[in-house]
Protein backbone atom coordinates (compact mmCIF):
# COMPACT_ATOMS: atom_id res chain seq x y z
CA UNK A 1 0.00 0.00 0.00
CA UNK A 2 1.30 3.46 -0.89
CA UNK A 3 2.53 6.17 1.70
CA UNK A 4 -0.27 9.11 2.19
CA UNK A 5 0.37 12.45 0.77
CA UNK A 6 0.50 14.85 3.70
CA UNK A 7 -0.54 18.44 2.85
CA UNK A 8 -0.42 21.28 5.24
CA UNK A 9 -2.38 24.53 4.65
CA UNK A 10 -1.31 27.38 6.62
CA UNK A 11 -1.32 25.89 9.94
CA UNK A 12 -1.82 27.49 13.21
CA UNK A 13 -1.72 26.31 16.78
CA UNK A 14 -1.95 28.32 19.44
CA UNK A 15 -1.51 27.76 23.58
CA UNK A 16 -3.25 30.69 25.49
CA UNK A 17 -1.37 34.07 23.67
CA UNK A 18 1.53 31.48 22.19
CA UNK A 19 1.73 30.77 18.60
CA UNK A 20 3.53 27.60 18.86
CA UNK A 21 2.89 27.03 14.91
CA UNK A 22 2.44 30.12 13.29
CA UNK A 23 0.99 29.70 9.13
CA UNK A 24 2.44 26.69 8.07
CA UNK A 25 2.11 25.18 4.68
CA UNK A 26 4.08 22.38 3.12
CA UNK A 27 2.89 19.45 0.94
CA UNK A 28 5.13 15.50 1.62
CA UNK A 29 4.39 13.41 -1.26
CA UNK A 30 3.58 9.86 -0.92
CA UNK A 31 6.67 7.60 0.53
CA UNK A 32 9.15 10.41 0.88
CA UNK A 33 11.24 10.69 3.99
CA UNK A 34 10.97 14.37 4.92
CA UNK A 35 13.37 15.30 8.15
CA UNK A 36 11.23 18.36 10.06
CA UNK A 37 14.21 19.65 12.20
CA UNK A 38 14.21 22.95 14.04
CA UNK A 39 16.00 24.09 17.67
CA UNK A 40 13.93 22.85 20.39
CA UNK A 41 10.71 24.85 20.99
CA UNK A 42 10.19 25.31 17.43
CA UNK A 43 6.74 23.19 17.18
CA UNK A 44 8.46 20.22 15.65
CA UNK A 45 6.54 17.92 18.29
CA UNK A 46 2.63 20.17 17.90
CA UNK A 47 3.23 19.73 13.62
CA UNK A 48 3.66 16.19 14.06
CA UNK A 49 0.89 15.60 16.60
CA UNK A 50 -1.38 17.57 14.35
CA UNK A 51 -0.34 15.35 11.36
CA UNK A 52 -1.25 12.46 13.69
CA UNK A 53 -4.29 14.14 14.80
CA UNK A 54 -3.79 14.31 18.60
CA UNK A 55 -4.52 17.33 18.27
CA UNK A 56 -6.27 20.19 16.14
CA UNK A 57 -4.90 23.14 14.24
CA UNK A 58 -6.48 26.65 15.61
CA UNK A 59 -6.71 27.58 12.22
CA UNK A 60 -5.56 26.35 9.03
CA UNK A 61 -6.14 22.55 7.44
CA UNK A 62 -3.92 19.40 7.41
CA UNK A 63 -4.86 17.00 5.07
CA UNK A 64 -3.57 13.43 5.09
CA UNK A 65 -4.61 11.76 1.75
CA UNK A 66 -7.51 14.37 1.31
CA UNK A 67 -8.37 13.54 4.83
CA UNK A 68 -8.94 16.85 6.91
CA UNK A 69 -7.40 15.58 10.14
CA UNK A 70 -8.51 17.83 12.42
CA UNK A 71 -12.17 17.94 12.11
CA UNK A 72 -12.52 14.34 12.35
CA UNK A 73 -14.98 12.91 14.77
CA UNK A 74 -12.96 9.68 15.34
CA UNK A 75 -9.47 10.30 15.42
CA UNK A 76 -8.41 7.13 17.58
CA UNK A 77 -9.91 5.24 14.11
CA UNK A 78 -7.51 7.31 11.49
CA UNK A 79 -4.56 6.77 13.91
CA UNK A 80 -5.18 3.06 13.66
CA UNK A 81 -5.61 2.49 10.33
CA UNK A 82 -2.96 5.33 9.02
CA UNK A 83 -0.58 6.31 11.34
CA UNK A 84 2.65 4.84 13.28
CA UNK A 85 4.02 7.15 15.66
CA UNK A 86 7.55 6.84 17.33
CA UNK A 87 8.76 8.79 20.13
CA UNK A 88 11.85 9.98 21.40
CA UNK A 89 10.45 7.86 24.68
CA UNK A 90 9.97 4.55 23.73
CA UNK A 91 6.51 4.91 25.62
CA UNK A 92 6.62 0.52 26.02
CA UNK A 93 3.85 -0.91 28.86
CA UNK A 94 6.24 -1.91 31.57
CA UNK A 95 3.88 -4.70 32.33
CA UNK A 96 4.12 -6.26 28.61
CA UNK A 97 6.90 -8.34 26.49
CA UNK A 98 8.11 -6.88 23.67
CA UNK A 99 6.00 -9.14 21.55
CA UNK A 100 2.70 -8.01 23.58
CA UNK A 101 4.30 -4.85 22.96
CA UNK A 102 3.99 -4.67 19.37
CA UNK A 103 0.79 -6.33 19.25
CA UNK A 104 -1.03 -3.10 20.65
CA UNK A 105 -1.89 -1.55 17.37
CA UNK A 106 -3.30 -4.71 16.12
CA UNK A 107 -5.45 -5.05 19.67
CA UNK A 108 -7.32 -2.21 18.89
CA UNK A 109 -7.65 -3.03 15.34
CA UNK A 110 -9.69 -6.23 16.44
CA UNK A 111 -7.13 -8.25 14.36
CA UNK A 112 -7.44 -11.88 15.13
CA UNK A 113 -4.63 -13.48 17.59
CA UNK A 114 -3.29 -15.96 15.33
CA UNK A 115 -3.19 -12.89 12.77
CA UNK A 116 -1.20 -10.28 15.53
CA UNK A 117 1.44 -12.85 16.95
CA UNK A 118 2.50 -13.62 13.00
CA UNK A 119 3.01 -10.28 12.51
CA UNK A 120 4.60 -8.78 15.15
CA UNK A 121 7.14 -11.51 15.06
CA UNK A 122 7.92 -10.51 11.86
CA UNK A 123 8.39 -7.27 12.42
CA UNK A 124 10.56 -7.93 15.79
CA UNK A 125 12.51 -10.10 13.63
CA UNK A 126 12.74 -7.50 10.75
CA UNK A 127 13.98 -5.18 13.75
CA UNK A 128 17.19 -7.48 14.67
CA UNK A 129 14.94 -8.40 17.80
CA UNK A 130 13.18 -12.25 16.77
CA UNK A 131 15.23 -13.77 19.85
CA UNK A 132 14.00 -10.61 22.55
CA UNK A 133 10.01 -11.17 21.63
CA UNK A 134 9.40 -12.18 25.69
CA UNK A 135 11.30 -9.96 27.23
CA UNK A 136 10.35 -6.85 28.89
CA UNK A 137 10.65 -3.41 28.43
CA UNK A 138 13.12 -3.35 31.44
CA UNK A 139 15.07 -6.21 30.68
CA UNK A 140 16.52 -4.42 26.70
CA UNK A 141 18.99 -1.79 26.45
CA UNK A 142 17.98 1.73 25.03
CA UNK A 143 18.73 1.75 21.54
CA UNK A 144 17.09 -2.37 21.76
CA UNK A 145 13.42 -0.56 23.40
CA UNK A 146 13.11 1.93 20.43
CA UNK A 147 13.31 -0.97 17.81
CA UNK A 148 10.53 -2.88 19.04
CA UNK A 149 8.88 1.16 19.16
CA UNK A 150 8.88 1.02 15.86
CA UNK A 151 7.97 -2.55 15.30
CA UNK A 152 4.83 -1.54 17.16
CA UNK A 153 4.57 1.69 14.94
CA UNK A 154 4.58 -0.21 11.73
CA UNK A 155 2.60 -3.39 13.02
CA UNK A 156 -0.83 -1.77 11.75
CA UNK A 157 0.79 -1.59 8.55
CA UNK A 158 0.25 2.64 8.62
CA UNK A 159 0.61 5.06 5.23
CA UNK A 160 2.41 7.49 7.27
CA UNK A 161 5.09 7.08 10.04
CA UNK A 162 5.68 9.84 11.99
CA UNK A 163 8.84 9.92 14.66
CA UNK A 164 9.91 12.69 17.26
CA UNK A 165 13.51 12.77 18.33
CA UNK A 166 13.58 8.99 17.59
CA UNK A 167 17.22 8.95 18.45
CA UNK A 168 17.28 12.06 20.90
CA UNK A 169 18.34 9.40 23.87
CA UNK A 170 20.44 7.16 21.70
CA UNK A 171 24.29 6.51 21.26
CA UNK A 172 25.22 6.97 17.52
CA UNK A 173 25.88 3.21 16.67
CA UNK A 174 21.96 2.45 17.96
CA UNK A 175 20.99 5.55 16.45
CA UNK A 176 22.25 4.33 13.10
CA UNK A 177 20.18 1.12 13.47
CA UNK A 178 17.04 3.44 13.92
CA UNK A 179 17.74 5.41 11.10
CA UNK A 180 18.38 2.06 8.72
CA UNK A 181 15.32 0.86 9.97
CA UNK A 182 13.25 4.16 9.18
CA UNK A 183 14.79 4.27 5.81
CA UNK A 184 13.69 0.87 5.52
CA UNK A 185 10.34 1.33 6.50
CA UNK A 186 9.95 4.06 3.64
CA UNK A 187 12.24 2.18 1.06
CA UNK A 188 10.73 -1.33 1.82
CA UNK A 189 6.86 -0.38 2.59
CA UNK A 190 6.67 2.69 1.06
CA UNK A 191 5.61 4.46 3.72
CA UNK A 192 5.92 8.23 4.15
CA UNK A 193 7.75 8.95 7.08
CA UNK A 194 8.52 12.37 8.67
CA UNK A 195 11.18 12.47 10.83
CA UNK A 196 11.76 15.25 13.77
CA UNK A 197 14.68 16.54 15.61
CA UNK A 198 17.03 19.23 16.83
CA UNK A 199 20.24 17.64 14.86
CA UNK A 200 20.94 19.35 12.00
CA UNK A 201 22.61 16.30 10.48
CA UNK A 202 19.35 14.66 10.26
CA UNK A 203 19.12 16.38 6.95
CA UNK A 204 22.03 13.64 5.53
CA UNK A 205 19.81 10.90 6.35
CA UNK A 206 16.43 12.30 4.33
CA UNK A 207 15.44 13.19 0.73
CA UNK A 208 14.25 16.59 1.88
CA UNK A 209 14.26 18.90 5.20
CA UNK A 210 11.54 21.45 6.75
CA UNK A 211 13.34 23.80 9.00
CA UNK A 212 10.82 25.63 11.91
CA UNK A 213 12.22 28.34 13.68
CA UNK A 214 9.78 30.06 16.10
CA UNK A 215 6.74 28.40 14.87
CA UNK A 216 7.61 29.01 11.16
CA UNK A 217 8.70 26.96 7.98
CA UNK A 218 11.86 28.64 7.41
CA UNK A 219 14.16 27.60 3.89
CA UNK A 220 16.83 24.75 5.16
CA UNK A 221 19.89 26.21 6.26
CA UNK A 222 22.83 25.74 3.70
CA UNK A 223 24.94 22.78 6.33
CA UNK A 224 21.51 20.48 5.63
CA UNK A 225 21.61 21.66 1.92
CA UNK A 226 25.28 20.44 1.47
CA UNK A 227 25.47 16.92 2.28
CA UNK A 228 22.82 16.24 -1.13
CA UNK A 229 24.93 18.58 -3.56
CA UNK A 230 22.90 21.60 -3.15
CA UNK A 231 23.98 24.94 -2.23
CA UNK B 1 -11.23 -5.28 22.54
CA UNK B 2 -9.18 -6.35 25.56
CA UNK B 3 -6.90 -9.19 26.07
CA UNK B 4 -7.11 -11.18 28.76
CA UNK B 5 -3.68 -12.08 29.21
CA UNK B 6 -2.52 -8.57 28.47
CA UNK B 7 -4.90 -7.53 31.48
CA UNK B 8 -3.38 -10.16 33.55
CA UNK B 9 -0.11 -9.11 32.81
CA UNK B 10 -1.05 -5.67 34.18
CA UNK B 11 -2.32 -6.54 37.46
CA UNK B 12 0.54 -8.74 37.49
CA UNK B 13 3.22 -6.25 36.60
CA UNK B 14 1.77 -3.96 39.73
CA UNK B 15 1.35 -6.84 42.45
CA UNK B 16 1.69 -4.67 45.31
CA UNK B 17 -1.45 -2.80 44.90
CA UNK B 18 -3.67 -5.21 43.14
CA UNK B 19 -3.08 -7.20 46.36
CA UNK B 20 -3.67 -3.98 48.40
CA UNK B 21 -6.93 -3.41 45.99
CA UNK B 22 -7.91 -7.06 46.48
CA UNK B 23 -7.14 -7.17 49.82
CA UNK B 24 -9.21 -4.38 50.80
CA UNK B 25 -12.52 -5.56 48.68
CA UNK B 26 -11.36 -9.35 50.57
CA UNK B 27 -12.33 -8.04 53.97
CA UNK B 28 -15.40 -6.21 52.16
CA UNK B 29 -16.93 -9.16 50.81
CA UNK B 30 -15.90 -11.14 53.77
CA UNK B 31 -17.73 -9.12 56.24
CA UNK B 32 -20.83 -9.64 54.23
CA UNK B 33 -20.29 -12.95 53.66
CA UNK B 34 -19.95 -13.82 57.51
CA UNK B 35 -22.65 -11.45 58.40
CA UNK B 36 -25.19 -12.93 55.90
CA UNK B 37 -24.09 -16.38 57.44
CA UNK B 38 -24.39 -15.69 61.30
CA UNK B 39 -27.76 -13.66 60.54
CA UNK B 40 -28.91 -17.01 58.23
CA UNK B 41 -27.66 -18.85 61.51
CA UNK B 42 -30.09 -16.72 63.68
CA UNK B 43 -32.93 -17.25 61.81
CA UNK B 44 -32.50 -21.07 61.33
CA UNK B 45 -32.11 -21.07 65.24
CA UNK B 46 -35.03 -18.93 66.02
CA UNK B 47 -37.07 -21.01 63.70
CA UNK B 48 -36.45 -24.29 65.00
CA UNK B 49 -37.24 -22.81 68.74
CA UNK B 50 -40.19 -22.64 67.89
CA UNK B 51 -40.95 -25.79 66.02
CA UNK B 52 -42.57 -27.57 68.81
CA UNK B 53 -44.45 -30.22 67.26
CA UNK B 54 -48.11 -30.85 67.92
CA UNK B 55 -48.29 -27.38 69.20
CA UNK B 56 -50.05 -24.79 67.50
CA UNK B 57 -48.62 -21.15 68.87
CA UNK B 58 -45.68 -20.36 71.04
CA UNK B 59 -46.45 -17.35 73.35
CA UNK B 60 -43.17 -15.39 74.09
CA UNK B 61 -42.84 -12.33 75.54
CA UNK B 62 -42.70 -9.24 73.42
CA UNK B 63 -40.29 -7.43 72.80
CA UNK B 64 -37.80 -10.15 73.86
CA UNK B 65 -34.19 -9.89 72.67
CA UNK B 66 -34.80 -13.52 70.86
CA UNK B 67 -36.92 -15.91 71.82
CA UNK B 68 -34.65 -17.74 74.04
CA UNK B 69 -34.80 -14.78 76.85
CA UNK B 70 -38.24 -14.48 76.77
CA UNK B 71 -39.93 -14.58 80.40
CA UNK B 72 -43.65 -15.51 81.05
CA UNK B 73 -45.64 -16.30 84.37
CA UNK B 74 -46.99 -19.78 84.70
CA UNK B 75 -50.00 -18.64 86.43
CA UNK B 76 -50.63 -17.34 82.88
CA UNK B 77 -51.55 -21.00 81.86
CA UNK B 78 -55.37 -21.03 84.07
CA UNK B 79 -56.73 -18.18 81.98
CA UNK B 80 -55.29 -19.65 78.59
CA UNK B 81 -57.24 -22.78 79.18
CA UNK B 82 -60.27 -20.77 79.70
CA UNK B 83 -59.86 -18.77 76.62
CA UNK B 84 -62.59 -20.15 74.23
CA UNK B 85 -60.46 -22.05 71.04
CA UNK B 86 -57.67 -23.52 73.32
CA UNK B 87 -57.26 -26.82 73.84
CA UNK B 88 -54.60 -26.60 76.22
CA UNK B 89 -51.64 -24.57 77.35
CA UNK B 90 -48.29 -26.08 78.84
CA UNK B 91 -44.72 -23.99 79.98
CA UNK B 92 -41.96 -24.78 78.32
CA UNK B 93 -38.24 -23.59 79.64
CA UNK B 94 -35.19 -23.31 77.72
CA UNK B 95 -31.86 -24.05 78.86
CA UNK B 96 -29.37 -22.63 77.19
CA UNK B 97 -25.34 -23.46 78.19
CA UNK B 98 -26.12 -25.57 80.99
CA UNK B 99 -24.97 -29.08 79.47
CA UNK B 100 -20.63 -28.73 80.02
CA UNK B 101 -20.05 -31.54 77.75
CA UNK B 102 -22.24 -30.16 74.84
CA UNK B 103 -22.81 -26.65 75.33
CA UNK B 104 -24.87 -26.50 71.96
CA UNK B 105 -27.52 -28.46 72.96
CA UNK B 106 -30.52 -27.02 75.01
CA UNK B 107 -32.78 -28.78 77.59
CA UNK B 108 -36.40 -28.26 77.86
CA UNK B 109 -38.12 -28.19 81.32
CA UNK B 110 -41.62 -29.43 80.43
CA UNK B 111 -44.45 -31.05 82.52
CA UNK B 112 -44.40 -34.91 82.10
CA UNK B 113 -47.66 -35.22 81.31
CA UNK B 114 -48.13 -32.04 78.61
CA UNK B 115 -48.71 -33.02 75.55
CA UNK B 116 -44.93 -31.54 74.18
CA UNK B 117 -43.20 -34.71 75.89
CA UNK B 118 -46.36 -36.45 75.03
CA UNK B 119 -44.91 -36.34 71.42
CA UNK B 120 -41.74 -37.76 72.34
CA UNK B 121 -41.26 -40.95 70.63
CA UNK B 122 -38.39 -43.24 72.86
CA UNK B 123 -36.03 -45.60 71.51
CA UNK B 124 -35.59 -47.04 74.96
CA UNK B 125 -36.33 -46.36 78.32
CA UNK B 126 -39.33 -44.28 79.39
CA UNK B 127 -40.50 -40.32 79.71
CA UNK B 128 -39.42 -39.09 83.25
CA UNK B 129 -41.02 -39.22 86.32
CA UNK B 130 -39.38 -37.07 88.76
CA UNK B 131 -37.27 -34.39 89.04
CA UNK B 132 -34.07 -36.10 89.50
CA UNK B 133 -34.42 -38.33 86.03
CA UNK B 134 -33.60 -36.91 82.48
CA UNK B 135 -34.83 -38.25 78.92
CA UNK B 136 -32.24 -37.44 75.88
CA UNK B 137 -32.52 -37.25 72.36
CA UNK B 138 -30.85 -39.69 70.31
CA UNK B 139 -28.15 -37.56 68.79
CA UNK B 140 -27.52 -36.06 71.76
CA UNK B 141 -26.90 -39.47 73.42
CA UNK B 142 -24.51 -40.64 70.48
CA UNK B 143 -22.66 -37.52 70.81
CA UNK B 144 -22.26 -37.91 74.50
CA UNK B 145 -22.39 -41.72 74.39
CA UNK B 146 -24.75 -42.11 76.90
CA UNK B 147 -26.62 -45.11 77.98
CA UNK B 148 -29.96 -45.70 80.09
CA UNK B 149 -28.94 -45.62 83.81
CA UNK B 150 -26.15 -43.52 83.51
CA UNK B 151 -26.31 -39.94 85.10
CA UNK B 152 -25.89 -36.28 83.09
CA UNK B 153 -24.72 -33.71 84.82
CA UNK B 154 -26.89 -30.28 84.08
CA UNK B 155 -25.66 -26.93 85.99
CA UNK B 156 -24.17 -29.56 89.15
CA UNK B 157 -27.25 -31.82 89.06
CA UNK B 158 -26.85 -35.02 87.91
CA UNK B 159 -29.72 -36.37 86.71
CA UNK B 160 -30.54 -40.35 85.91
CA UNK B 161 -31.26 -40.75 82.30
CA UNK B 162 -34.67 -42.82 81.99
CA UNK B 163 -34.92 -42.43 78.20
CA UNK B 164 -33.55 -41.75 74.59
CA UNK B 165 -36.36 -40.24 72.57
CA UNK B 166 -36.21 -39.46 68.89
CA UNK B 167 -39.37 -36.68 67.44
CA UNK B 168 -37.45 -35.92 64.10
CA UNK B 169 -36.85 -32.34 65.12
CA UNK B 170 -32.94 -31.15 65.38
CA UNK B 171 -32.91 -29.15 68.54
CA UNK B 172 -35.01 -31.56 70.50
CA UNK B 173 -33.13 -34.52 68.81
CA UNK B 174 -29.87 -32.92 69.83
CA UNK B 175 -30.91 -31.81 73.59
CA UNK B 176 -32.74 -33.18 76.59
CA UNK B 177 -36.24 -32.55 78.32
CA UNK B 178 -36.30 -32.46 82.50
CA UNK B 179 -39.14 -31.96 84.52
CA UNK B 180 -40.58 -28.38 84.65
CA UNK B 181 -39.61 -27.86 88.69
CA UNK B 182 -35.86 -28.85 87.69
CA UNK B 183 -35.72 -26.57 85.19
CA UNK B 184 -37.11 -23.42 86.57
CA UNK B 185 -34.87 -24.74 89.93
CA UNK B 186 -31.37 -24.76 87.66
CA UNK B 187 -32.77 -21.08 85.81
CA UNK B 188 -33.58 -19.86 89.06
CA UNK B 189 -36.91 -18.99 87.96
CA UNK B 190 -39.69 -20.34 90.36
CA UNK B 191 -43.22 -20.09 88.19
CA UNK B 192 -41.87 -18.81 85.20
CA UNK B 193 -41.66 -20.20 81.68
CA UNK B 194 -39.52 -19.23 78.73
CA UNK B 195 -42.33 -19.68 76.39
CA UNK B 196 -46.58 -21.48 76.59
CA UNK B 197 -47.01 -23.62 74.26
CA UNK B 198 -51.15 -23.49 73.42
CA UNK B 199 -52.86 -25.93 71.39
CA UNK B 200 -56.00 -24.91 70.10
CA UNK B 201 -59.53 -26.87 69.56
CA UNK B 202 -59.23 -28.55 65.89
CA UNK B 203 -62.29 -26.68 64.94
CA UNK B 204 -60.46 -23.02 66.00
CA UNK B 205 -59.09 -21.11 63.41
CA UNK B 206 -55.25 -19.83 63.89
CA UNK B 207 -55.91 -16.76 63.10
CA UNK B 208 -59.06 -16.18 65.11
CA UNK B 209 -57.42 -17.70 68.23
CA UNK B 210 -54.31 -15.30 67.38
CA UNK B 211 -56.43 -12.59 67.54
CA UNK B 212 -57.93 -13.09 70.60
CA UNK B 213 -54.76 -14.35 72.53
CA UNK B 214 -53.35 -11.18 71.47
CA UNK B 215 -56.09 -9.15 72.46
CA UNK B 216 -56.53 -10.65 76.46
CA UNK B 217 -52.79 -10.84 77.22
CA UNK B 218 -51.41 -7.84 76.02
CA UNK B 219 -47.32 -8.19 75.92
CA UNK B 220 -47.23 -11.59 74.68
CA UNK B 221 -46.62 -12.06 71.53
CA UNK B 222 -47.97 -15.17 69.66
CA UNK B 223 -45.56 -16.78 66.99
CA UNK B 224 -47.07 -19.43 64.94
CA UNK B 225 -43.97 -20.16 62.70
CA UNK B 226 -40.59 -19.86 62.18
CA UNK B 227 -40.57 -16.57 60.22
CA UNK B 228 -42.13 -15.18 62.72
CA UNK B 229 -40.55 -16.03 65.24
CA UNK B 230 -37.11 -14.58 63.29
CA UNK B 231 -39.05 -11.16 63.13
CA UNK B 232 -40.24 -11.44 66.70
CA UNK B 233 -37.08 -11.74 67.85
CA UNK B 234 -34.82 -8.14 68.48
CA UNK B 235 -31.60 -9.29 67.96
CA UNK B 236 -32.58 -10.95 65.05
CA UNK B 237 -33.75 -8.30 63.58
CA UNK B 238 -31.19 -6.03 64.58
CA UNK B 239 -28.68 -8.53 63.24
CA UNK B 240 -30.60 -8.54 59.91
CA UNK B 241 -30.80 -4.46 59.90
CA UNK B 242 -27.09 -4.35 60.86
CA UNK B 243 -26.16 -7.02 58.14
CA UNK B 244 -27.83 -4.80 55.61
CA UNK B 245 -26.11 -2.03 56.84
CA UNK B 246 -23.03 -3.19 56.86
CA UNK B 247 -23.62 -4.57 52.89
CA UNK B 248 -24.24 -1.07 51.96
CA UNK B 249 -21.03 0.67 54.14
CA UNK B 250 -18.99 -1.96 52.14
CA UNK B 251 -20.33 -1.11 48.83
CA UNK B 252 -20.08 2.33 49.50
CA UNK B 253 -16.47 2.38 51.25
CA UNK B 254 -14.85 -0.73 49.46
CA UNK B 255 -16.50 1.35 45.69
CA UNK B 256 -14.69 4.53 46.64
CA UNK B 257 -11.34 2.60 48.31
CA UNK B 258 -11.59 0.83 44.85
CA UNK B 259 -12.30 3.95 43.09
CA UNK B 260 -9.44 5.61 44.65
CA UNK B 261 -6.49 3.31 43.93
CA UNK B 262 -8.23 2.70 40.53
CA UNK B 263 -7.89 6.44 40.00
CA UNK B 264 -4.32 6.47 41.56
CA UNK B 265 -3.17 3.50 39.07
CA UNK B 266 -4.86 5.97 36.51
CA UNK B 267 -3.27 8.80 37.22
CA UNK B 268 0.51 6.62 37.07
CA UNK B 269 -0.53 5.59 34.29
CA UNK B 270 -1.44 8.25 32.01
CA UNK B 271 1.56 8.26 29.87
CA UNK B 272 0.46 4.27 29.10
CA UNK B 273 -3.20 5.82 28.19
CA UNK B 274 -1.81 8.39 26.08
CA UNK B 275 0.28 5.35 24.19
CA UNK B 276 -2.76 3.38 23.67
CA UNK B 277 -4.43 6.54 21.77
CA UNK B 278 -1.79 7.17 20.04
CA UNK B 279 -1.50 3.98 18.52
CA UNK B 280 -5.21 3.61 17.88
CA UNK B 281 -7.55 2.78 20.95
CA UNK B 282 -10.55 4.57 21.11
CA UNK B 283 -11.90 5.94 24.68
CA UNK B 284 -14.56 3.30 25.02
CA UNK B 285 -11.49 0.82 24.60
CA UNK B 286 -9.30 2.40 27.10
CA UNK B 287 -12.42 3.03 29.55
CA UNK B 288 -13.07 -0.60 29.14
CA UNK B 289 -9.22 -1.98 30.04
CA UNK B 290 -9.67 0.55 33.09
CA UNK B 291 -13.36 -1.24 33.72
CA UNK B 292 -12.10 -5.08 33.15
CA UNK B 293 -8.82 -4.52 35.49
CA UNK B 294 -10.93 -3.33 38.37
CA UNK B 295 -13.43 -5.67 38.03
CA UNK B 296 -10.49 -8.45 37.77
CA UNK B 297 -9.11 -7.50 40.59
CA UNK B 298 -12.35 -7.32 42.79
CA UNK B 299 -13.01 -10.39 41.68
CA UNK B 300 -10.06 -12.15 42.63
CA UNK B 301 -10.87 -10.24 46.18
CA UNK B 302 -14.16 -11.11 46.22
CA UNK B 303 -12.80 -14.59 46.13
CA UNK B 304 -10.83 -14.61 48.92
CA UNK B 305 -13.19 -12.67 50.94
CA UNK B 306 -15.95 -15.59 50.51
CA UNK B 307 -12.95 -17.84 51.95
CA UNK B 308 -12.19 -15.98 55.06
CA UNK B 309 -15.98 -14.48 55.33
CA UNK B 310 -16.85 -18.43 55.71
CA UNK B 311 -14.13 -19.32 58.25
CA UNK B 312 -14.84 -15.55 59.67
CA UNK B 313 -18.22 -16.23 60.23
CA UNK B 314 -17.55 -19.61 62.39
CA UNK B 315 -15.24 -17.35 64.89
CA UNK B 316 -17.13 -14.60 64.94
CA UNK B 317 -19.19 -16.69 66.30
CA UNK B 318 -17.23 -17.91 68.64
CA UNK B 319 -15.99 -14.54 69.75
CA UNK B 320 -19.59 -13.75 70.08
CA UNK B 321 -19.78 -16.90 72.52
CA UNK B 322 -22.96 -17.72 70.49
CA UNK B 323 -22.13 -21.22 68.93
CA UNK B 324 -24.28 -22.45 71.68
CA UNK B 325 -27.99 -21.20 69.64
CA UNK B 326 -26.26 -20.20 66.31
CA UNK B 327 -24.12 -21.96 63.74
CA UNK B 328 -23.56 -20.35 60.51
CA UNK B 329 -26.02 -21.12 57.30
CA UNK B 330 -23.93 -20.24 54.06
CA UNK B 331 -25.52 -20.97 50.94
CA UNK B 332 -25.16 -20.38 47.59
CA UNK B 333 -27.36 -17.50 47.43
CA UNK B 334 -24.99 -15.56 50.19
CA UNK B 335 -21.55 -16.69 48.48
CA UNK B 336 -23.03 -15.44 45.15
CA UNK B 337 -24.34 -12.38 46.35
CA UNK B 338 -20.57 -12.25 47.64
CA UNK B 339 -19.47 -12.36 44.47
CA UNK B 340 -22.04 -10.30 43.15
CA UNK B 341 -20.74 -7.19 45.22
CA UNK B 342 -17.28 -7.88 44.54
CA UNK B 343 -18.32 -7.23 41.03
CA UNK B 344 -20.51 -4.27 41.57
CA UNK B 345 -17.46 -2.99 43.39
CA UNK B 346 -15.12 -3.22 40.19
CA UNK B 347 -18.03 -1.54 38.17
CA UNK B 348 -18.62 1.52 40.53
CA UNK B 349 -15.26 2.24 41.56
CA UNK B 350 -13.73 1.43 38.05
CA UNK B 351 -16.34 3.82 36.42
CA UNK B 352 -15.14 7.10 37.46
CA UNK B 353 -11.31 6.12 36.71
CA UNK B 354 -12.07 4.31 33.65
CA UNK B 355 -13.81 7.84 32.83
CA UNK B 356 -10.75 9.58 33.28
CA UNK B 357 -8.09 7.45 31.48
CA UNK B 358 -10.75 7.58 27.98
CA UNK B 359 -10.08 11.30 28.40
CA UNK B 360 -6.42 11.76 28.87
CA UNK B 361 -5.17 13.68 25.79
CA UNK B 362 -2.70 12.24 23.97
CA UNK B 363 -1.09 15.57 22.94
CA UNK B 364 -0.51 16.62 26.26
CA UNK B 365 0.72 13.81 28.19
CA UNK B 366 2.82 12.77 25.33
CA UNK B 367 4.48 16.35 25.06
CA UNK B 368 5.28 16.38 28.76
CA UNK B 369 7.62 13.61 28.55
Amino acid sequence: MPGAQVIAEHLSRVYGQVAVLDDVSFVVEPGELVALTGPSGSGKTTLLQLIGSLDRPTSGRILVDDVSVGELSHPAEFRRATVGFVFQLHYLLPALSAQDNVELPLVAAHVPRRERIERASELLTRVGLGNRARARPAELSGGERQRVAIARALAGRPRLLLADEPTGSLDSAASHKIWELLANACGHDGTTVIVASHDLTLAEHTERSLRLLDGHLVPPTQEQLAPKGIT
Amino acid sequence: MITLGQTFANLRGRPGRTFLTALGTALGIATIVALLAVVGGVRQSAGSLVDLGPSEFGLFQSDAADPTTSILATNLIPQLDRTPGIAAATPLVLLVNDLPKAPGAIVFGANAHGFLTGGLVFNSGRSYRSGGEIVVGDTLAAQLRIALGQRLTIAHRRLLVVGIYHNGIAYQDSGAFVSLGTAQAISGRQGEATTIVVKLHPATKPSTAQRTIARRFPGVEVISDAQQATRAGVSGELISQFGLVIVVLALVIGGIGVANTMLMAVTERRSEFALLSAVGFSGPQIAGRVLIESILTTIIGAAIGLLIGVIGARLLIHALGAQTFVSPQVTAWDLGRGLLVGVLLGILGGLYPAWRAANVSPARVLAQH
